[in-house]
């Protein structure tokens, strides 16, 4: 029964506006009293812009190193706010949390001016920095939660049967965290991916993401051609799990080989 | 994260190299031979919105390779928001980075407002480039939206403010405000506009102002002053009076032009309305407007239109091939080929009256589609477009006196 249900709003909520999404990238727009008729022209769209590959990969490469980056700041900084108990414990996480109530034009601004003395604007890798405002946050309050889940005297159990700190994070934290760190890598890549006045103002227009030549098409009445763009852009996100579930395999398996031997 | 670091202290470097050579270019002493020598093998970064295809595909399938035969200058367009752009310089401005990334800008009116007062703009050029001189009345462009262009930017194109109208449902369209105002009650629920905070709302709203508040001629020209309660009284009555009749009974209205295109697409309401004559062309061909759609002006109060300009950034690395640039977009086979429906279809600044004979013929004889209003009844309607401050005060008193009750 609860299966049923699942399945059911799978469909519904996920499935159905999926391909209705992928059928408008194919018709003409749809209008009461006549019937659409099916045309490339939103596909055409998509790709006349010569750069929408080199785009795709260049949004692709900076969600991946922001996701990146997010679990390296993100698991320390989570493990000793849910784990240790200091002074100004939650005025900190609040802290933490405060960039994503910035209005990002806001944000963008005084970034840019600091960026620019850099020597990082218009560079991807400013650009990558940039989107770490927008992400971070999230990351320290999904794997803090994850943390939250695995309970203090596990950790201890390991430290007392002489697990160093990397061994313990290895073989306790990291399977117990995998979950937290799906939705973390989720989160960033999905928020990196589609920024577009952070991407704008740090680029400059010599960082062209796929939102860049992708968000001035929203501002029509022309649903193929939306469509179309919605779709390739969905590419995104899946190729940047699908990257990542593939390193994380090869670092597990690498890792208990290792633990093997040990 | 060695590498890192090398890495950074290189980008530090190259930021502080970049800074430190750059060229001021005196152009009194330049010929227009010295400018396109300089230009020539360079590369001119055009940073323009880029959610048109047509337009698109006018820069990158026309004038690229064009430009590159003309003067051996290398566009790349940039797709960005001009509020972005503006944005990115003045910042830019403010860091003291005079080694730029943007060549040229595509903008006008408030945006041209904002980066003249902000000292952000190169020149002036305009009397430098061969084609200005030749094909453009320097009168007509002195103002853009009320701002004193004084050769910052060059005219680039003209657009009108246009209606349209699905001729299946309507017969014929109203040719003044008062019968837009009859056609509206007799047919509720099939007319509305977009909301003053809107770009074409706003330009709907301009019109009802020049119709039933004030007369064109006395503001052309003439600073920015509020209305007297007297005046604009008549324009809200206007407003408020049509409204019952709106679609949804005006309760709300269209958040942008992409809603209303949409209602209008999808049948919803009989008209709709924008800027650029021609712009019903490609939403027609691509089945987004249905076939049976066509055009009208309003012959009062009349049809505003606007210029919009090409301009350079006060810290541009190329500055004479910027130039050469501007050179070949107003010259007369590029102007031809973006009238063109098939590409972008927008009209030309340049003034008839200094083309040749077969030049001339050239422009006339081009068939611009059937949703776009004929070249004389365009002429005959045409208005200059009033001061940038008009469009803030109707955006904050249409809120009060239209949307509030």
């Amino acid at each position: 029964m609860k299966k049923n249900i699942f399945y059911i709003s799978c469909v519904i909520f996920f499935l159905i506006p999926v391909l209705l999404l992928m059928l408008k990238s194919l018709t003409t727009p749809w209008r009461s009293g006549a019937l659409p008729d099916w045309t490339l022209r939103g596909w055409e769209t998509v790709f006349q812009d010569s750069r929408v590959i080199e785009s795709m990969i260049i949004t692709l490469g900076i969600a991946l190193a922001v996701a990146l980056i997010n679990l390296i700041v993100g698991i320390p900084v989570a493990k000793a706010l849910s784990h240790r108990s200091f002074k100004l414990k939650n005025t900190i996480e609040v802290l933490l949390l405060l960039p994503l109530f910035l209005p990002v034009m806001a944000a963008a601004m005084g970034l840019h001016i600091t960026m620019i003395r850099l020597g990082l604007a218009n560079t991807w890798i400013g650009v990558t920095v940039v989107h770490l405002v927008p992400t971070i946050p999230y990351a320290i309050k999904v794997l803090k939660a994850g943390y939250d889940r695995i309970p203090q005297d596990m950790l201890n159990q390991g430290r007392m049967l002489k697990a160093g700190v990397w061994h313990a994070f290895r073989t306790i934290e990291l399977p117990l965290l995998i979950p937290s760190i799906r939705s973390a890598i989720f989160l960033a890549v999905t928020i990196s991916a589609g920024q577009y006045v952070l991407t704008a103002i740090i680029g400059g227009g010599s960082v062209i993401t796929m939102p860049i030549i992708y968000y001035p098409f929203l501002q029509s009445a022309d649903d193929t051609v939306m469509s179309a763009f919605s779709v390739a852009f969905v590419l995104i996100p899946a190729a940047a799990i699908l990257i990542a579930e593939a390193a994380a395999m090869a670092l597990a398996g690498r890792l208990f080989i290792k633990r093997r031997s040990i | 994260m060695k590498k890192t670091t090398i890495l950074l202290t290189g980008l530090l470097l190259a930021g502080c190299s970049a800074q430190s050579d750059t060229e001021e270019i005196d152009l009194s002493s330049q010929s227009w031979e010295d400018i396109t020598e300089t230009a020539a093998g360079e590369t001119v970064r055009l940073y323009m919105w880029g959610g048109d295809t047509g337009i698109n595909s006018y820069i990158d399938e026309y004038a690229i390779p064009a430009l590159q035969e003309e003067y051996d200058v290398t566009l790349e367009r940039i797709p960005l928001n001009t509020n972005e752009i503006i944005q990115k310089l003045e910042t830019e401005k403010r860091a003291d980075q005079d080694e730029g990334t943007i060549d040229l800008i595509w903008m006008n009116g408030e945006n041209f407002k904002r980066a003249k007062e902000g000292d952000l703009l190169f020149g002036p050029f305009v009397e430098e480039i061969p084609s200005y001189q030749d094909y453009y009345q320097a009168e007509d462009y002195e103002y853009d939206f009320g701002t004193a262009t004084e050769g910052y930017e060059a005219p680039w194109g003209k657009v009108q403010f246009v209606f349209q109208y699905d001729s299946a449902v309507v017969d014929t369209p109203p040719s003044t405000l008062d019968e837009l105002a009859d056609w509206v009650a007799e047919n509720p629920g099939r007319f509305t506009y977009p909301e003053a905070s809107d770009f074409t709302g706003n330009a709907f709203i301009r019109h009802v102002m020049l119709g039933k508040a004030v007369e064109a001629e006395e503001l052309l020209g003439e600073p920015y002053e509020p209305l007297e309660e007297e005046q604009s009284a008549a324009m809200w009555d206007f407003l408020n009076q049509l409204e019952p009749d709106l679609w949804r009974g005006g309760e709300t209205y269209p958040a942008s032009l992409e809603e209303l295109d949409r209602l209008y697409s999808q049948g919803e309401v009989w008209m709709t309305m924008g800027y650029n004559e021609a712009r019903a062309e490609s939403l027609v061909r691509d089945g987004i407007f249905p076939e049976t759609t066509e055009s009208f002006v309003l012959e009062d109060p009349g049809s505003i239109g606007n210029t919009h300009f090409l301009s350079i950034p006060y810290n541009s690395p190329n500055k004479e091939a910027a130039m050469a640039a501007i050179d070949f977009f107003l010259s007369p086979d590029a102007q031809l080929e973006k009238l063109k429906p098939d590409y972008w279809g927008e009209s030309t600044p340049l003034d008839p009256a200094s083309l040749s004979e077969e030049q001339r013929a050239a422009f006339d004889e081009l068939d611009r589609g059937q949703t776009v209003p004929d070249a004389e009844k365009l002429a005959d309607t045409y208005i200059s477009e009033v001061d940038a401050d008009y469009v803030e005060w109707i955006e904050s008193e249409w809120r009060n006196e239209v949307a509030a009750d």
